[in-house]
């Protein structure tokens, strides 16, 4: 591989550095457009068997039968391209198109520091998950803009209660963060995942018991639920709630346009997904000590976690308003404060298993 | 360390320009028929009878000015959680009477109602 | 010009362009979003300076939650320019006297000799595996331990003052006790009657 590029290297002098990063970056990009394209085949898959029906398995590849429904995103791709893009004529044009990118480009931007494997990593720089932090901090924007450039009442109406939900979830996401942090002693995603392999059981061959999963656990459960949240999936969907608002801060968007906030949620998805895999299942970490490390092992874990996703949307009922608000301040918040003194206590005392 | 950013700032830029070529792709592969019915906004089978700019609800206020002061503590706790076995107890107890007093501000919300949605 | 000043010039033009359109532009949504990027590239100006824990705290605190209320505020008072208007030249003398006081105070500080960019010397490049936010966490919570505390109070006060000025109980509501709902039982709700068949 060295010697292969080597010439390539020396042709482009001074723009390798910034070519050879471009390269990286599309190497990221693009197989997670792949994965959000088939995340939502999967997702109207597995509800659709949970539900005892096929779910989509029409379109085909050539023609083989025994690839039924595998095609489908594609189709779905290419129908929104082919479809008009609508700009009311009571919205703000420019921030009625700003608004998707806006929610589109902080979803991309965050994957910049995520760790795949030991040192496969496309910024590894010491502030990782504080950047994460601010990143998706960010995608609010596109949510409350959109919502705004509409003029729509229903937009706005889902606009609101997108932000007053992520902003009530991000402190209780954030607090859980702070927990794992301690235990790491490190910002940087790949010294968290590296700290998750050291400890009593990691060198018993069971590193399965030395993640973070365990010690904090219920920082795990709240950032899981608080990551569903913060994506606005069901049962947090009331953004978005058919019934009440049809579809919310997306209801005027149509073709591409709206492709791009489906691509933003789904990868938004995935995004949290793989942290909380980093944050608290070891990462790449091999869960018993004969099998060895790897990216697949963060893959996997990533898919488990997105398989929780869809469990819980085929399994519960939409949550009322109040109830999510209450849930996010009054159950969370207090949870995570208890949780985060439990565990400086812990580490102060002489029984510390973080030393 | 710059250097580790450079691809930070290289990534948020092909972030955006990712949201804009589909965007553009579909404004020049789609077709473009505007009517007025079609370009007013969406209701529910009525005129729209009311600007959508309306006021509204203080709460929402009130959550976002919370969601401040609780992001800001979060602000504080981040430098801390990193260094937490260096600067010991000291810091630690520190850090007990920041939350604490914070917490007497949370148990203040609680009660007055600040949190309560119907 | 190296690419780290060509990407200072970058930062520093979409800067100064944002902050001039926060206060020229009409439309107060738009300010509030011009806010947004002048925040959002004074991050990066900072992290130029190396100062990484400040400028992502900075887009996380300002552009993630200050910068989240604005727009709410703006968002959702229907402001009538016309009205604004009205006062223009009434509030122009004391617009006038602040503006000059600010820079004159400005002038005072930063242009000062001994307090003036130059004064100080340039910092030495750290090492590697120099992390900015330990360094800042080993004296917030040492050195400086009495400011630190006294932001927990600042802080309380914030709290107390936001709850004491935007909370209002409407009458108009029905709250919902989501707890008291959850743990109703059977016997609460529903109540069997025997009644004997009755003849007309």
């Amino acid at each position: 591989m060295e010697a292969l590029l080597q010439p390539v290297q020396a042709l482009l002098g001074a723009a390798w550095v910034p070519v050879w990063t471009l390269v990286k970056i599309f190497a990221i990009i693009l197989p997670l457009m792949g994965c959000v394209a088939y995340l939502t085949l999967a997702e109207r898959k597995i509800i659709g068997w949970m539900q005892v029906r096929n779910g989509p398995n029409r379109v085909t590849f050539f023609g083989i039968k025994a690839l039924g429904g595998l095609a489908q995103p594609i189709a779905d791709g290419l129908k929104l391209l082919f479809k008009e893009i609508v700009l009311p004529s009571a919205s703000s044009k420019t921030l009625f198109v700003l608004a998707p990118v806006l929610a589109l480009a902080p979803s991309l931007a965050a994957w910049a520091v995520i760790p795949f494997s030991e040192g496969l990593v496309l910024a590894d720089i010491n502030a990782g998950l504080l950047y994460i932090m601010a990143i998706t901090s960010m995608g609010v924007y596109g949510v409350i803009i959109a919502g705004w450039a509409s003029n729509s009442k229903y937009a706005f109406l889902g606009s609101l209660r997108s932000a007053a939900q992520i902003v009530a979830y991000e402190i209780a996401m954030g607090f859980a963060l702070v927990t794992v942090l301690m235990v790491s002693q490190s910002l940087n995603l790949s010294d968290i995942v590296r700290g998750q392999g050291e400890g009593m059981f990691a060198n018993m061959g069971l590193g399965v018991l030395s993640w973070n999963w365990l010690p904090l656990f219920p920082m795990f459960i709240v950032y899981f639920i608080a990551g569903v949240a913060e994506t606005n999936r069901s049962p947090f969907d009331v953004v978005e709630g058919e019934s009440e608002i049809v579809a919310g801060h997306m209801i005027e968007y149509s073709g591409m346009a709206f492709a791009l906030f489906f691509l933003a949620e789904y990868a938004n998805m995935i995004l949290i997904a793989t942290l909380t895999s980093i944050m608290f299942l070891g990462g790449w970490l091999s869960p018993v000590g004969f099998l060895p490390d790897g990216f697949h092992w963060l893959a996997a874990k990533s898919a488990f976690c997105l398989f929780f996703f869809l469990w819980l949307r085929a399994t519960f009922p939409r949550y009322r308003y109040d109830q999510i608000m209450r849930l996010g301040w009054k159950v969370f918040i207090p949870v995570t404060i208890v949780w985060l003194v439990f565990i400086g206590g812990w580490m102060m005392s002489p029984l510390s298993i973080w030393k | 360390m710059l250097i580790e950013y450079f691809p930070i700032l290289l990534f948020i830029l092909i972030g955006i320009g990712f949201g804009f070529v589909p965007m553009i792709a579909g404004k020049l592969v789609g077709p473009s028929k505007p009517d007025p019915e079609k370009l007013s906004p969406y209701e529910c089978g009525f005129e729209a009878f009311e600007d959508t700019r309306m006021k509204f609800d203080v709460r929402y206020y009130l959550v976002a000015i919370l969601f401040i002061l609780f992001d800001l503590e979060i602000a504080f706790l981040f430098p801390w959680a990193i260094v937490l076995e260096e600067i010991g107890m000291f810091g630690f107890v520190a850090m007990m009477i920041f939350l604490g007093i914070l917490v007497v501000g949370f148990i203040y919300e609680w009660k007055k109602g600040a949190l309560d949605w119907e | 010009m190296d690419f780290q000043t060509a990407v200072f010039y970058f930062l520093s033009t979409i800067l100064v362009v944002a902050s001039l359109r926060v206060i020229t532009a009409r439309n107060p949504v738009h300010a509030a979003l011009y806010l947004v990027l002048s925040f959002f590239t004074a991050g990066g100006v900072w992290m130029l300076l190396r100062a990484e824990f400040l400028a992502i705290a900075l887009v996380l605190v300002y552009v993630g939650a200050v910068m989240v209320l604005f727009l709410f505020v703006v968002m959702m008072l229907d402001i009538n320019i016309e009205r604004l208007r009205e006062g223009f030249w009434a509030n122009l003398v004391p617009g006038l006297i602040v503006a000059g006081l600010m820079l004159a105070e400005m002038f005072a500080v930063l242009g000062a000799k001994y307090f003036s960019a130059g004064a100080a010397p340039a910092p030495e490049a750290p090492a590697m595996d120099y992390s900015n936010t330990k360094e800042l966490g080993r004296l917030i919570y040492t050195e400086y331990v009495y400011p630190f505390e006294l932001a927990s109070v600042i802080l309380l006060v914030a709290i107390i003052a936001a709850i004491a000025l935007t909370m209002r109980k409407r009458k108009d509501t029905k709250f919902q006790e989501p707890a008291k709902q959850i743990a109703v039982r059977r016997e609460d709700r529903v109540r069997l009657v025997s009644m004997p068949a009755e003849k007309e």
